[in-house]
């Protein structure tokens, strides 16, 4: 079972939704939105595994949503007519349909889902683990000025630090989010994800080479060719880390 | 100029002029068999005072702009131009052959101004197609980019004849229109059926625009009301409309879907990013000599509040070209944010008191 939330400021739009899902039993709408506040209080409490979102609504759009929270779950945009915003999407892991929506289409996008969800059990880990932290499986949002990303956590090798901001280093891109350096640390799961220095947080699946510096120290040369440097306190750890 | 262009410039000055040497070496071998260190002297001296001279003149051309000029004025000014360049070369080229004690014997012979003129012809004669081929290269060059600014310009009156057509109704509204009319289908046919008729309305009239210059403000109206109709299904408790109309002016003339554009975008940027909600009031009336539209709606103007409405965009400065076109320097369009949360958007056309 699918559980859903559908998050539309109109409510004819929302019946007419929910109309359609009538046909999919595997998806059970187990809450409605109306604007983007109402929509992060439900996912918060409800925690859902799909959300249909709508991209224009009042007050603030399903992007700036999306950006707010912490995990994104899996999300089907739907719109009247935006390409522009659809343009803004580099990637992958969503879908969207145009509404009215076509029957068709949405089994095409619910099928989809499906498969994604075969590929990894990704109802199964938010009940199991500590909800507060981060599942190397779960995905973040990433919205830096007209473009956004949806970010597998696996994906992301390197979390940098300037200032108040964090890069975030995934595949040819190096958005910045607001967040903290700490922050971040706290929410990871720290066997995935290692405090290397001050300013750096690595994915240990996502070094490529790892050489002895001065000082007792590790460089660690990551699959993106970044080159970061561990410090001597936390070297020590590392190799506790990495050895059997 | 850009570096690359220069970089060609000399490439071909250095080309020419060195093919030119290579015959002459060739020439003399042939012909004369030994290659004296005169002849050398003679092919250093030719190639020097070639690209010096030619160069020279090269500033003299850009620095006039002869090269914009168009073919028939500049044809006797290059004319002018090569005769004097031949002459500054055939000088050149005596003053240098003497230096070096090039000359052959029987040109020595000759007087000052014979010698002179053998020079010039000599050498002068290669000013022409030099010339020649500068001309002709950036006549071409010029009339290809030519070519290219208009093809820039008409894609960029195209795209902006798109803009002015998209403009008339927005497809975000028809499709969301059409979503709204789909679930109303099941809760409430009537006025499922009744919206169609609205929404035919609209488009029927927003294709009729283009063949339009003013319609009747009552027209104009109707196809407002159908729309805030529409919006309503929409919006719902969302959007509160209002009209305040002065039955005396219906009858007055307005451009086509201006009316209809300025509504839709009180919704558009105003009603649609209020999470509660708000009012679209529509006020036609006199004032003096002036018949007065107003549309005000709940909102902000440039980021005031949530929803901020761009007063510098397309639409303000195309609305008032417009209204001046068709009614003449008096009309007038004017936007506005008054007491705080309602934006004013105010349209005055001088009445035509001879109808």
């Amino acid at each position: 079972m699918i559980r859903a939330i559908i998050i539309d400021d109109e409510r004819l739009a929302r019946n007419e939704l929910k109309k359609l899902l009538l046909d999919f039993p595997e998806i059970e709408v187990i809450a409605e939105a109306a604007n983007a506040t109402e929509g992060v209080e439900k996912i918060d409490s409800l925690n859902p595994d799909l959300i249909f979102l709508d991209i224009q609504m009042p007050g603030k759009t399903g992007f700036d949503m999306l950006s707010e929270l912490e995990r994104a779950p899996n999300v089907i945009f739907t719109t009247a007519y935006d390409e522009y915003a659809l343009k803004a999407f580099e990637v992958n892991a969503l879908d969207y349909l145009l509404k009215p929506v076509e029957p068709k289409r949405l089994a095409d996008a619910l099928q989809k889902l499906q498969i994604e969800e075969d590929k990894e059990p990704l109802s199964d880990h938010t009940i199991s683990v500590n909800r507060s932290i981060l599942n190397e499986h779960d995905q973040v949002f990433v919205k830096d000025g007209e473009r956004c990303w949806f970010v597998k956590l696996s994906d992301i090798r390197l979390f940098e630090s300037v200032g108040n901001y964090a890069k975030v280093y995934f595949g040819p891109n190096k958005p910045l989010i607001l967040k903290s350096l700490n922050a971040l640390e706290e929410r990871l799961d720290e066997k995935v994800f290692f405090r290397a220095n001050r300013k750096h947080i690595v994915n240990l699946r996502l070094i490529e080479k790892i050489e002895p510096y001065f000082n007792g120290g590790l460089l660690l040369e990551m699959k993106g060719g970044e080159k970061i440097e561990v410090s001597r306190r936390q070297t020590v750890k590392f190799k506790e880390m990495m050895s059997l | 100029m850009p570096k690359s262009t220069s970089k060609y410039y000399w490439w071909c000055q250095i080309s020419g002029w060195g093919f030119l040497a290579l015959v002459m070496v060739l020439d003399a071998s042939t012909f004369d068999q030994n290659i004296t260190s005169r002849r050398m002297g003679l092919m250093v001296v030719s190639i020097f005072s070639g690209i010096f001279v030619t160069h020279l003149f090269r500033i003299f051309i850009r620095r006039t702009g002869w090269l914009m000029l168009p073919v028939e004025k500049a044809l006797p000014k290059f004319m002018m131009g090569i005769l004097a360049t031949s002459l500054l070369i055939g000088l050149m080229r005596m003053g240098l052959d003497t230096a070096f004690n090039l000359s052959s014997p029987s040109r020595q012979k000759m007087d000052f101004l014979t010698r002179l003129l053998y020079n010039t012809m000599n050498d002068g004669l290669l000013i022409v197609p030099w010339t020649l081929i500068y001309y002709v290269y950036h006549y071409i060059e010029n009339s290809r980019k030519q070519q290219l600014d208009t093809l820039k310009l008409e894609a960029l009156v195209k795209e902006l004849e798109l803009k002015t057509i998209k403009a008339h109704i927005n497809p975000h509204f028809i499709f969301n229109a059409l979503n709204s009319i789909r679930a109303l289908i099941d809760e409430n046919p009537v006025r499922a059926r009744t919206a169609i008729t609205e929404l035919s309305n609209i488009l029927r009239s927003s294709m009729q625009a283009e063949k339009l210059e003013t319609v009747t403000f009552e027209k104009e109206l109707n196809i407002v009301k159908d729309y805030l109709a529409l919006e309503h299904i929409r919006f719902e408790d969302r959007l509160q409309v209002e009209y305040d109309i002065d039955e005396d002016t219906l009858d007055q003339p307005i451009p086509p879907m201006m009316l209809q554009t300025l509504v839709e975008n009180a919704i558009k940027h105003g009603i649609s990013h209020q999470v509660n909600g708000g009012k679209v009031k529509i006020v036609s009336d006199f004032k003096d000599e002036f018949h007065e539209l107003v549309i005000l709606n709940t909102g902000g103007l440039n980021g005031n509040g949530n929803g901020g409405r761009n007063v510098d965009g397309f639409g303000l400065a195309s609305t008032k070209n417009r209204l001046q076109i068709l009614f003449g320097q008096k009309a007038n369009f004017d936007i506005r944010e008054v007491n705080g949360n309602t934006v004013q958007a105010t349209v005055l056309i001088p009445v035509d008191l001879t109808k």
